[in-house]
Parts: structure tokens; sequence; C-alpha cells
């Protein structure tokens, strides 16, 4: 309780100071500082996709107060994206302990089998691309179609969108790799900014367990037990899109483990 | 004769409640045309062309002319009610997907490729302002008292708020995956907000920017997309999208109070004056349902244009 002499001034003081309050409980966060590393060919389309990623993780993180950084080094980093084979890339998750490494390419399911707490896979599998295309030959049998990440014609869920704003920025049309990598860079940034935090722990724990993020695929996308991304794959006909997977009639649209593997094995 | 009387006037207010003229505008987003549904009939009386997909829509405050957002042509129609004939258009910045009408008759318009809101004043067709928001701007919403908008922003996430006329941004307000309508509450404290792909309701405290209460809806799929609040201020209507169902909510609590099937992919939300219909498009259905909001229940299903999407009403 103010002491009664000072009550007369209270109100020039509120008047002066509301602005600023507001001003610093919305929009003027303290910068928080988001390294983000990249390990990989930075003429890849998966780091193409990551720069269209850090562009919009930026738009965000002007309105909330974080500045994102695509860097080489991975020591300080908040998290890691790899482009690497397998042996590399469980070498850098090894090396990394507690620090989020997103796979961006490779698809090799024994990545999966081996559950390491701090790998988690973006790309697909080689068995949820297998299911996806064993679910669409249920009814088209003899059908040459393969399932893919994601597609240059995809409209859908403002995928359209998507691709315009990549195409825009870096020239290439966006592919399965471009796709991972821009997918990468907002999953985490959305998370980074959620916990108003930057600590990898933090993200790693984040990501793995409060995840619902909007990969322009219509679903809100999570991380399996065994770190890998659920997602739905397309149906790719002669570089045409033909249909979505989980395929209808086979399995249930928002049945993303009906594609790959789920659990751990040891 | 005299016993006659009291009937004859029954009669005669009966009637003119009847013929209270109401009118539904529908924009059909893929038959490029608005659709006109007397409301005492519940019949289309005319169809409208106005150009390449066609989403907003929105009456002028004195209700002298119809708003229409073509976001393939990237300008705003205008329909004069009394010709059901478009009178004129304006440039409305790239990709107009929606709009909300101001009480002083500006539109306050999200451009969803540029990643801004943009004013309009739409008797002069004059740019007033831009403010520059997250990606994929959709869903607008103005304060009863016009002091506020808010945009959501799809790709970002995020709720951002408004001050009018400074055309400020007072707060960024990070809510569910894929944000796509908004509404106040009556005393312009409390927003309401759907998440089409975390599929939830969020409740929020305008002035201090945080979220005061959520709501799945069904397990977080339904994908929905309109939001308003019942006249009397204690309901919340959702059009539920993918659930094809109507959620009404209490508006305090966001508890599911009842739920209403309609048909497919609903998506658009309007209602008259006295609270008593609410009228959904059903985009999938290509049709848009008539509710009674005291029974809650679907009392007629109009077939209208193709992926009927922006509704609006005239009284």
């Amino acid at each position: 309780m103010s002491p009664p002499h000072r009550r007369p001034r209270r109100p020039r003081v509120r008047r002066g100071l509301l602005p600023l309050l507001l001003a610093a409980s919305t929009l003027a966060h303290a910068q928080l500082e988001v390294p983000l590393a990249f390990v990989g060919d930075p003429k890849s389309s998966a780091y193409r996709g990551a720069q269209e990623g850090l562009a919009e993780a930026e738009i965000q993180g002007q309105f909330l107060g974080q500045h994102y950084t695509l860097v080489a080094a991975t020591a300080g980093a908040t998290a890691i994206l790899a482009a690497l084979p397998a042996a590399e890339l469980q070498a850098l998750a090894a090396n990394h302990p507690g620090v989020a490494v997103l796979n961006l390419t490779a698809q090799d399911d024994s990545l999966r089998a081996t559950c390491r707490a701090n790998l988690l896979h973006i790309a697909a599998s080689a068995q949820m691309l297998a299911d996806a295309r064993a679910q669409w030959q249920v009814g088209h049998p003899g059908s040459p179609a393969g399932a893919q990440v994601w597609h240059r014609s995809f409209e859908k869920y403002a995928a359209a969108q998507l691709n315009h704003r990549y195409s825009t920025l870096t020239g290439h049309p966006m592919d399965d790799a471009a796709w991972a990598g821009w997918a990468a860079v907002k999953l985490v940034s959305d998370s980074v900014a959620r916990a108003q935090s930057a600590a990898p722990a933090t993200l790693l724990e984040a990501l793995r367990t409060q995840l619902a993020f909007d990969g322009q695929k219509g679903i809100d996308l999570s991380f399996r037990a065994n770190g890998q991304l659920r997602q739905p794959l397309l149906i790719v006909e002669n570089d045409r899109l033909v249909g979505e997977a989980p395929v209808r009639g086979v399995a249930e649209a928002e049945d993303l483990d009906s594609l790959g593997v789920v659990e751990c094995r040891p | 004769m005299p016993k006659l009387l009291p009937w004859l006037l029954l009669v005669a207010a009966t009637l003119s409640a009847q013929a209270a003229p109401l009118r539904v505008f529908i924009t059909n987003e893929e038959s490029n045309e608005v659709s006109v549904i007397d409301g005492a009939t519940n019949k289309v009386i005319a169809s409208v062309p106005v150009g390449i997909r066609p989403r907003g829509i929105g009456v002028s405050p004195d209700r002298q002319e119809i708003y229409v957002a073509v976001s393939g042509e990237n300008t705003i129609a205008v329909i004069d009610p009394a010709t059901l004939k478009v009178v004129r258009y304006f440039s409305s910045g790239n990709d107009p997907e929606t709009f909300a009408v101001h009480p002083n008759g500006n539109l306050y318009i999200s451009n969803e490729e540029d990643a801004k809101a943009s004013v309009y004043n739409p008797r002069t067709g004059e740019l007033i302002a831009e403010i520059k928001v997250g990606l994929e701007p959709e869903g607008v919403a103005i304060s009863p008292d016009g002091t506020r908008a808010i945009v959501t922003s799809e790709s970002t996430n995020m709720l951002h708020v408004i001050a009018i006329p400074e055309h400020k941004l007072v707060a960024n307000i990070l809510v569910g995956a894929r944000p796509r309508a908004a509404a106040f509450s009556a005393d312009g404290k409390t927003a309401y907000a759907t998440s089409e792909i975390s599929g939830e309701v969020k409740k929020i405290d305008v002035a201090a920017g945080t979220i005061l209460a959520r709501m799945p809806l069904a397990d977080n799929k339904a994908k929905p997309k309109d939001i308003l609040p019942s006249r009397d201020g204690q309901r919340l209507y959702v059009a539920g999208g993918r659930a094809n169902r109507v959620f009404v909510l209490d508006e305090h609590t966001l508890a599911i109070v009842h739920e209403i099937p309609v048909g497919k992919r609903v998506w658009g939300l309007a209602l008259n004056q006295a609270g008593t219909r609410l009228y959904t498009t059903d985009g999938a259905s290509d049709q848009v349902s008539v509710i009674d909001t005291v029974a809650n229940r679907v009392i007629a299903s109009v077939p209208v244009g193709k992926m009927p999407w922006g509704i609006a009403l005239l009284e």
C-alpha cells in the first residue's frame, strides 16, 4: 500500500509508464539468439530448404523476440541440421549428446531402430516410403507410382504457398530434402518461440513431447518414440502427383503410423 | 368485428415478423459467384458473377453495399444489394483472402501472399495503411468499439493485435498451429480463435496478450474455421470443418454444450440480428445449412454454388 501522501502522484506516473510496460510485455522481448548448425553440402537442396525455413523463422522471431542464424559450427548450436550418410549421422549424434540432431536426408531404417535420444528424422524412412507405395498398389495394382515426402506441384493445405515462397527465394522447385530442411527449421523455431528458450535440452524435450507441427501437409506432425517424424507422404507417378498416403480406403487418413516402423528395435 | 380485431393484429404482427427481410450472401470459391438466399423461403434467388476465387464477404455499416474479396483477381467487388449487380471493383493488394468491416466503413484485409494486412476505404478505393504481419494472414476481426483488430497468421501461428487508428501492433500471441479465424467478445476484452491443424479453440485476454483457456475439438481432428459469439454472450459457435458439425461452446468455460451435424467441411458462419438463426457454408457439400439456435438443429439445407466459403447476412 502506498503512503497517503504519494497518492496524488500515481496517476501521472501510470500514464507515462503504461505504454512502456505494454511495449515491454508484448513486443520488445529481450532478443534470444538461436544459432542452428547445418552439417552437409551448403549447395544442396536440404540447405536451401533450411534457408527458406530460416527466412520464415525470422519473420516469426521479429514479432516474438528471436534471432535465428544458420552456422557451420556445431559447438553452441541450439540444434543441428544434418544432410549426411547414416554412419556420419550416427557419429555426429554421439558427439553431441543432449542436442537435437535433425536428419534431413538419410532413409536408413537401421537409424530409426537404434532410437538414439537426440537423433530425430525429418526424412521419411525407406520403410515408410515402401508402405505408402504398397498402400497405393492395393487400389492400383501394378502401378509404377512411388512415394515422396514432397512435390513441387503439391497445392493442398497451403502447400502451394510454401512451394511459391521457396521457388521465389531459391529459384529451385521444392523437393524432399528441401522440404525436410524447411520443416526442421520451422519446427525448431516454433518450439523455441513457445518455450522462449534456446537451450538445447529444453528444445529436445519439447520436440519429443509437445510438438504439433504444421508441415503444410494438412495434419499436425509429431515425433515417434524412435525419433521419426510422423507425416503424410505423396504418391507420384511419372513425376505427376496422383495421391496421398495414408491411402484412403486402405488406412485411415489420420493413421500416420500405418507408414513405417513405430517401435524401437534395439 | 371488435372480437376479430385482436386476431387481425396478431396475424399482421406474425406476418410482418415472418416477412422481416433477410438475405444471405455466399461466396462460392470454385464457381466464381455470389449466391443470394431469401431468408424467408431458404431458396437461392440470384447468382452474381464476381470473378475468380471469391472468399471473404462483408456488408457496409449502412447496409448499402456488399463487399467480396476476389482472391484470384486481387480486387474487392462491390455489389449493390438493391440491384444485385457488381457496381465497381477496387484494387485490394495481392491475394486478398478475407477482411472485416470496421464500424467506420473501412475494410481490414488480409493479404495472404504478402504477409501483411491492409486497410482500404471502400468508397474511394484509397489504401489507408499497411501492417506487416506473419506468413499467410487469414482471419480478421474488429472489436465492437473499433479500437482493435486481430489478424491471424496461419504459417507463423500468431494472432496479431492491431491498435486502431494508430495501425500499430500492440501484441503478437502465439497460438496453436494454423490459426484461421478470430472473434471478439461483446465487450472487446476477450477474443476467441480457431487453430486448424491443432484442432482447437483458444480464449485470449486481449489487453494482456495471454491465453486464458483452450478446448480441443473432436480429439484435435476437427480443423475448425469460423467462430462467432452468440448475441446473448453465453455461447460460441464454431464451424467444425472436417468434423462436419457446428460446435456450440460455453463462452466462459469453452465447454462443448451441443454438437450440430451439418454438411461436409463446414467453414463459414453468420448469425441473424436476433441470434435465432445460424447459417453455415458447408464447403464440400455445396450447401448452406440453416440452424435454429434455440433447438440447436438444422431446419433447412440450401444448395448453392461450388465450394461455398464466405457468408454475410443483410437484414
